[in-house]
């Protein structure tokens, strides 16, 4: 695939991703204590996703086209990890409660994600580590 | 939500892809070990600007859209740019090999992404 062509998928992509991440943060409600639980949504959803469509990828169910408009454009501008480590960040140094919990949230939130791509890659037939 | 705030969102959001695709291929390039130094990278600097644009212009992390700094630049490029799905994909990838790497990968990511919105948020305060 030729560089312009790689470049339109991924702007495209990474485009409509990052208008998605806003609509579904807008329909997760924020907790009280202020957990950004929207972001969260919107990582796992992402992570999810990537997996399968990376599984479906190595299995040539999906083109490298459509892999780059998915993977590396839709789930790359539907994921966020600089919000999710300042939101963090903010919340740490509110307070010490503010600091336990906002820690909880991140272990949680890496854990998760990391479960949510394993789901996905199973789902979509591929393994840990398979195709590097 | 305007429809304006959508598209600087959507502008951002491509831009940042983009520019996350091209950093990763050039560190693909120049580094051929097996930790994802490219998305470590991009996360980590990302994190930076997030910190220091969100104190420089007073912006709170909830408020996401309005002008085009919160909508275009922080939840758009910068959105686009840092990405959480490929870093667990990394993280997959490596647990495969060496599940330690793996756990080690995602630490390394969190608390340097951490310290990095924190280095930026200090810097812009420092400047005033």
């Amino acid at each position: 695939m030729s560089v312009i062509n790689t470049v339109i998928l991924v702007f495209v992509g990474g485009a409509v991703g990052a208008m998605l991440r806003e609509f579904v943060m807008l329909m997760v409600p924020t907790l009280a204590d202020g957990l950004p639980l929207d972001i969260l949504v919107a990582n796992l959803v992402a992570a999810f996703l990537l997996g399968l469509v990376t599984a479906l990828h190595r299995r040539k169910v999906l083109t490298d086209g459509v892999n780059t408009l998915l993977g590396t454009g839709v789930m790359g501008g539907l994921s966020t990890f600089s919000s999710f480590v300042y939101g963090s960040f903010v919340l740490m140094s509110a307070s010490f409660d503010g600091a336990l919990v906002s820690l909880l949230y991140v272990v949680a939130s890496m854990l998760l994600g990391f479960v949510a791509v394993l789901i996905g890659l199973k789902l979509g037939g591929s393994g840990l580590g398979d195709g590097g | 939500m305007q429809p304006l705030d959508v598209m600087w969102v959507g502008l951002g959001g491509g831009a940042g892809s983009v520019l996350r695709w091209w950093i990763g291929k050039l560190a693909g390039e120049r580094y051929h070990g097996a930790f994802p130094l490219g998305t470590f990278l991009i996360n980590v600097s990302g994190a930076f600007v997030i910190g220091y644009l969100s104190v420089l212009f007073a912006v709170d992390f909830r408020d996401r859209y309005g002008t085009v700094l919160n909508a275009g630049v922080l939840t758009g490029i910068l959105g686009g740019y840092t990405t959480f799905s490929s870093m667990q994909l990394d993280a997959a990838k490596l647990a495969g090999r060496s599940p330690p790497q793996a756990a080690f990968y995602l630490f390394i990511s969190l608390v340097c992404g951490l310290l990095a919105a924190a280095l930026g948020a200090t810097l812009a305060r420092l400047q005033g």
